[in-house]
C-alpha cells in the first residue's frame, strides 16, 4: 500500500513558534536540524502528544487534526507508532508485555500470535520473558521499534532513536534500523540532528531552522543542492563563501572572487539566472579540491578553476587531512586567516610530502562548485 | 494484660485498618489527581489535605467537632434527622486517624507518581490506553513502592493517633478509647504495669509492621 501524508501546523509556545507545512510519502522521512528547531515538537503533534494552535494533519486520508474543523483525534485513536528517544520502555513488563501492550484489547490467541509474530521478526523470540532492564542498547532499541510496530501503526514515528547508543554500535544499528524500516514498510518520519545518520536513513529530508523548514526534498538533492545558504550551514558544510556575479547561463554561472573568476555550474531544474553585480553564495566540498602534482606535466583541459595558495594550517582527522589554503591573491581571506579548508587522503599527503612542501596549485572542477540560491 | 487494655488493642488495630483502607480509597486517586492534573483549586485542595501535618492534633480535632459535632454544620443537620451523631463514637476514632494520616500517604504517593516517567505515560496512551487505564496499568504500577511507604506510614499514625481523636471521640472506655489513650489514662492514674503492657505492644506490633512493609517494598522492585 502506498502511504502518503501531511502536516501543516503552527504551535506557539513562550520564546518559540512552529510553523511548519512539509508531505511525505512511502519511506522515511528525516527532520533534520539543530536541537531546539522544533523536530520533536512536529513529532508530538503528529501524535497527539500536543495540540497546535492552527493548521492540519492528514495520514493516508485520514484527518488527524484539522482546526478550522475541530478535529483533534486524541493520542489513542491516530494509529501512529512513536518510538521515544529514551525508548520508553514499560519497566515492570517483560519484553513480550512490552510488545503486546498496545494489543490488550484484542482476544488473547490473536495477540500471542501477533507478539510472537513482532518478535520473530525483530530477532527478540529469546528474550521474550526478559525485563527491559537486562537488555542492551541495541535490544532495547528493537523492542521500542517492535512495540510500536505491533500495533500496525498507519504512521511511526522516532525520535533521536540512535541518541541512546554508544558511537560504535551507533553505526551498527543505523543499518540494522534502515533494514528493519524497509523491510517493513510502514511510512515513518525519524528525528536527528546528526547529517549522516539523516543522510543513511532518509529517503527524504526536511530540514528544519528555528521552527520553520527551510528546505524538504529528496536526500541526494538535498545532499548536491542545498537550496539555501541557511541550509548549507545547518548541513555543516565548509567552505560556504561570497562572491559576485560575473556573467549567468543556464548551464554554468561565472562567480568572481578573491581575484579569480570561478565557473561553477549552473543548476540546470533551477534556471536561476542572476545579473551581473548580484551577490552569491556558493560551497566547495573539501573533499573536491584537487591539488596540480608538481611532477605531472600540465594538462589545462583537466585543471579548472587553477589557483595558487599556501598552506597556513592543517589538523590530523586520523585517516584525512584537512588543510587550510591561504590564497596567494592579494586581499583578506575569505575565513578569517585562510581561504579554503581542503582535505586529502594520508596516503596523498605522504606521497606528495605536504608537511614539507607548503605552496601549491590547486583546481576546482565547474561541477564541485555549488551555487547557493538567495 | 486486663481487659480494658485488650479492648483497647483490639479498638486501636481496627480503627488504623479502617483508617488505612480508608486512606487508600480517599488518598490515592488524590495523589494521582494531585500529580498529574492541573485543575483549578489544586493548591486550595493540597492545602487542605497537608494542613493536619502541620497543626496541633488538638486544632485539627476542633475543626473536626465544628464540622462533625452534634451541632456541628454537617453534624446537626445529620442529628436532626436521625437523632445519631458520630462524635464519641469510633467512627469517630476512625475520621480523626484518617484526616491526620492522610497527608502522610498523599505527599509520599504524590512524590512517587510524580516520579514515574512522563514519557511512559504518553508511550501508553499512542498504544491505545485511556488516562484512566494507564494510570492503572502504567503510572500507579510504577509507584508502587512509594504508595506501599504511604500506607505503611499511614497506618503507623492512624495507630498512634492521639490528639485529634480524643477531640472528636473522647476517651471511653471500651468504646472510643485506643492504645494512646489507654496509656495515658494509665499513667495519669498510676497504672504504670498496665501502661508498660499497651506501651510494649505497640512497640511490637510497629515493628512488624514496618517488617511488613520491607518485604513488600522488596518484592515491588
Amino acid at each position: 500500500m502506498s502511504h502518503r501524508f501531511s502536516i501543516e501546523i503552527t504551535k506557539r509556545l513562550p520564546g518559540f513558534t512552529l510553523d511548519v507545512s512539509w508531505v511525505a510519502g512511502d519511506g522515511v522521512a528525516v527532520l533534520f536540524g539543530p536541537s531546539g528547531a522544533g523536530k520533536t515538537l512536529t513529532l508530538q503533534c503528529l501524535a497527539g502528544l500536543i495540540r497546535p494552535d492552527a493548521g492540519r494533519i492528514v495520514v493516508d486520508d485520514r484527518v488527524l487534526f484539522d482546526a478550522a474543523a475541530g478535529v483533534n483525534l486524541p493520542p489513542q485513536e491516530r494509529r501512529v507508532g512513536y518510538v521515544f528517544q529514551s525508548y520508553a520502555l514499560f519497566p515492570h513488563l517483560s519484553v513480550a508485555g512490552n510488545v503486546g501492550f498496545g494489543l490488550r484489547d484484542r482476544p488473547r490467541q490473536e495477540r500471542e500470535r501477533r507478539v510472537a509474530e513482532v518478535l520473530e521478526r525483530l530477532d527478540l523470540t529469546g528474550l521474550a520473558p526478559r525485563w527491559p532492564s537486562e537488555l542492551s542498547g541495541g535490544q532495547r532499541q528493537r523492542v521500542a521499534l517492535g512495540r510500536a510496530l505491533a500495533i500496525d501503526p498507519a504512521l511511526l514515528l522516532l525520535d533521536e532513536p540512535l541518541s541512546a547508543l554508544d558511537a560504535p554500535l551507533r553505526r551498527a544499528l543505523r543499518d540494522e534500523l534502515r533494514a528493519i524500516l524497509s523491510g517493513w514498510g510502514t511510512a515513518a518520519v525519524l528525528v536527528t540532528h546528526d547529517f549522516t545518520e539523516a543522510y543513511r536513513l532518509a529517503d527524504r529530508i526536511v530540514v528544519y531552522e528555528n521552527g520553520r523548514v527551510i528546505q524538504a526534498a529528496p536526500r541526494a538533492e538535498l545532499l548536491w543542492q542545498p537550496a539555501s545558504e541557511a541550509v548549507a550551514r545547518v548541513m555543516g558544510l565548509r567552505n560556504v563563501l561570497h562572491g559576485v556575479v560575473v556573467k549567468s547561463m543556464p548551464d554554468r554561472i561565472q562567480i568572481a572572487w578573491r581575484g579569480h573568476t570561478l565557473e561553477a555550474v549552473n543548476s540546470p531544474t533551477r534556471t536561476y539566472l542572476p545579473p551581473p553585480e548580484t551577490p552569491i553564495a556558493f560551497f566547495i566540498r573539501p573533499e573536491y579540491v584537487r591539488l596540480v602534482r608538481k611532477d605531472r606535466s600540465l594538462d589545462a583541459a583537466h585543471h579548472m578553476n587553477r589557483m595558487r595558495g599556501t598552506v597556513v594550517g592543517e589538523t590530523d582527522f586520523g585517516t584525512v587531512w584537512s588543510l587550510r589554503l591561504r590564497l596567494d591573491t592579494p586581499g583578506e581571506p575569505a575565513q578569517g586567516d585562510f581561504d579554503l579548508e581542503v582535505e586529502v587522503p594520508h596516503l596523498v599527503y605522504e606521497i606528495l610530502e605536504i608537511d614539507r612542501d607548503r605552496q601549491w596549485d590547486f583546481s576546482i572542477h565547474r561541477g564541485s562548485i555549488h551555487v547557493l540560491p538567495t | 494484660m486486663s481487659a480494658e487494655a485488650a479492648s483497647a488493642l483490639a479498638l486501636s488495630i481496627r480503627v488504623a485498618i479502617v483508617a488505612t483502607l480508608l486512606n487508600a480509597l480517599i488518598g490515592i486517586p488524590l495523589a494521582y489527581v494531585l500529580a498529574r492534573r492541573a485543575f483549578r483549586g489544586r493548591a486550595l485542595v493540597d492545602l487542605l489535605v497537608t494542613l493536619p501535618l502541620v497543626l496541633p492534633p488538638t486544632v485539627t480535632g476542633y475543626y473536626l467537632i465544628v464540622l462533625l459535632g452534634r451541632r456541628g454544620w454537617l453534624g446537626a443537620p445529620v442529628y436532626a434527622v436521625t437523632g445519631w451523631s458520630v462524635a464519641f463514637t469510633w467512627y469517630a476514632a476512625v475520621i480523626a486517624a484518617t484526616v491526620m494520616a492522610l497527608p502522610l500517604l498523599v505527599r509520599t504517593a504524590r512524590a512517587a507518581i510524580e516520579s514515574v516517567d512522563r514519557e511512559l505515560e504518553k508511550a501508553a496512551f499512542t498504544l491505545g490506553r485511556s488516562e484512566w487505564r494507564t494510570a492503572l496499568e502504567v503510572t500507579l504500577p510504577l509507584a508502587r513502592n512509594g504508595i506501599i511507604a504511604g500506607l505503611v506510614l499511614a497506618f503507623a499514625r492512624a495507630l498512634g493517633e492521639f490528639g485529634a481523636t480524643l477531640m472528636l471521640a473522647g476517651n471511653i472506655p471500651g468504646k472510643t478509647t485506643t492504645v494512646p489513650l489507654a496509656i495515658y489514662t494509665a499513667v495519669q492514674t498510676g497504672e504504670m504495669g498496665e501502661a508498660v503492657v499497651l506501651v510494649l505492644a505497640l512497640t511490637v506490633l510497629s515493628c512488624l509492621v514496618l517488617i511488613l512493609a520491607g518485604r513488600l517494598g522488596a518484592r515491588a522492585t
